[in-house]
């Protein structure tokens, strides 16, 4: 039937998600806290959680001391006039070992269809 | 069948295999509740209901982009990895003719300590690579090194088709790190190949220079290098296979593991990886900047790009390196960003398919305004890998709550059907 009918995980994991940090606040702001913690609510959101370390870490100079690609020493050391890649980027030695082509792979998926498999690309 | 970090492997170890022949993964219907949780995940459909009972199965591997989502999303752990390097690096560890060397991706790093008890997003960089060592491999080369080589190809590729663009390297160019992307490119949007990168991704840079400029510079015979990808990716395990990957005259990559993969392996070796000393790669295909770390979410190829183009393009230095217009949490982001003596640079960055195919659509429709567009298959990028450690919220089945979800998913499915 229609498909506004459907609640997807996702859908329902985000509202769970609000559910529990909106529990959290009132725990908090009523004085009883321990029903459902931050950190439980926070759970709910690993994905956001690792990639706020990513971008606390290329922030940190203690990992990282440069934060940009053309400064890194070794970088510089490859592509040097006497460097294995002497000719630069996108060089001929480049183009030998660092680039590739690509392959039409749509048979197989026709094929598929062909055969009445429904797929949604 | 063996039990990594809370996931099923098989543990075939293909060698020299046509990785189009095989599936990565695969449903158990002794696990399977046919909830349908998997299929709302995959967005080519190449995971579908079998049979009167409904029970879910991959139905053919050229459907299927190796991605891992429909695996790390299931409530019951009835998805299992059907390829596993972990016994043929054991082995090589032992053998003293050989030299294994490691190159771990940028978003390992960010996981791993959640197997060991640590907050997810923990950087456990300095930590791994000692472990690394205490495993035994030789040189701990790493895969931020080649994040920003890539840069400097990737970049470089970019420039030159902005200065001049033509039908065999039109505009926008995508990105092609993300093996899940390149296969879904290659199989659902061959059109667009002549837009794609003509860089390889990071590791299958890093494999090739380390059997030649790699053995080179630590004087070591390049036939006894043995080169195990790290990585937070079941789809690794694919493109570590493709034929083509075999520029240093074997193949580039011997072998290919997940975060999973090696958090067990520590484990097995009884490593107290919680209590290990920070360690540095070494360094010649190991020192990495800040901008190789990023590639490891949505976003962050691109705002590292930016950070090579923006310079090149003005021929001023970029004071604030904080491109934060281009960081996605979810979803498609797109941004325009205002470089002197050029212009606006128009980038687009998506993760998700669903999302890659709206982009891909503008492309093809001629309509696309942007320059560059950044695709990475997993929603958030590669840190929300397939081959990450678990998100335990998931597999909740004891607090009953994942399969009180899958349940109403259920109902909900068949309600919608009836």
């Amino acid at each position: 039937m229609s498909e506004n009918m459907e609640c997807t995980r996702r859908q329902f994991l985000k509202t769970a998600g609000c559910a529990a940090a909106a529990v959290a606040a009132i725990g908090v702001v009523g004085g009883m806290p321990g029903v459902v913690t931050e950190a439980q609510a926070a759970e709910l959101d690993l994905v956001s959680r690792r990639q706020t370390g990513v971008y606390a870490a290329d922030a940190n100079p203690k990992l990282y001391k440069l934060r940009k690609s053309q400064d890194n020493p070794m970088i510089k050391k490859i592509y040097a006039k006497d460097g294995f890649l002497s000719d630069g980027p996108c060089g001929h030695k480049s183009h030998e070992l660092l680039h590739t082509h690509y392959m039409d792979r749509s048979a197989s998926i026709k094929a598929l269809k062909a055969k009445g498999v429904k797929l949604k690309a | 069948m063996q039990e990594m970090e809370k996931v099923m492997m098989k543990g075939r170890a293909p060698q020299n295999a046509d990785p189009n022949k095989f599936s990565f993964v695969q449903v158990d219907p002794a696990k399977c509740q046919a909830c349908g949780t998997c299929d709302e995940i995959c967005k080519t459909g190449a995971i579908q209901p079998v049979g009167k009972d409904e029970k879910r199965h991959v139905l053919d591997p050229a459907a299927c982009v190796n991605c891992g989502q429909c695996l790390v999303n299931c409530p019951y752990g009835a998805i299992y990895e059907e390829v596993s390097y972990v016994d043929a690096v054991f082995a090589a560890l032992k053998d003293p003719n050989t030299v294994v060397v490691s190159m771990p991706a940028p978003a390992v790093r960010y996981s791993l300590g959640e197997a060991f008890g640590m907050p997810p997003g923990t950087h456990v960089g300095g930590k791994m690579h000692a472990a690394l060592r205490k495993l035994g491999f030789k040189y701990v080369w790493d895969n931020e090194y080649t994040a920003d080589l890539t840069i400097m190809e990737e970049g470089t590729e970019l420039l030159n088709r902005i200065k001049h663009p033509s039908h065999h390297a039109p505009l926008p160019q995508f990105t092609s790190c993300c093996p899940g992307w390149v296969k879904f490119a290659e199989s659902y949007y061959p059109e667009l190949l002549p837009h794609m990168s003509s860089c390889k991704s990071p590791i299958a840079m890093l494999g090739p220079l380390a059997k030649t400029y790699g053995a080179k510079e630590t004087k070591t015979d390049p036939a006894k290098v043995f080169t195990v990808s790290i990585m937070p990716c079941i789809a690794k395990k694919y493109e570590g296979l493709r034929p083509e990957m075999a520029a240093s005259g074997s193949r580039d990559i011997d072998v290919t593991i997940t975060t999973r993969e090696l958090a067990y392996m520590i484990k097995k070796a009884g490593i107290d990886f919680k209590n290990l000393k920070d360690e540095e790669a070494d360094p010649v295909l190991g020192m990495a900047t800040g901008a190789a770390t990023i590639f490891g979410t949505s976003g962050g190829v691109m705002e590292a790009a930016l950070r090579l183009a923006y310079e090149v393009l003005s021929g001023d230095k970029l004071t604030n390196v904080d491109l934060k217009g281009v960081r996605a949490h979810e979803g498609i982001k797109t941004a325009s960003i205002d470089v002197p003596k050029f212009g606006k640079v128009n980038v687009a960055v998506a993760s998700g398919l669903d999302n890659a195919k709206k982009l891909c659509d503008e492309v093809k429709a001629g309509k696309s305004p942007y320059h560059f567009i950044e695709i990475m298959t997993c929603p958030g990028g590669c840190v929300n890998g397939g081959g990450q450690i678990l998100n335990p919220s998931v597999r909740a089945a004891d607090a009953g709550s994942s399969r009180i979800l899958a349940a109403i998913n259920k109902r909900l499915t068949m309600k919608a059907q009836a």
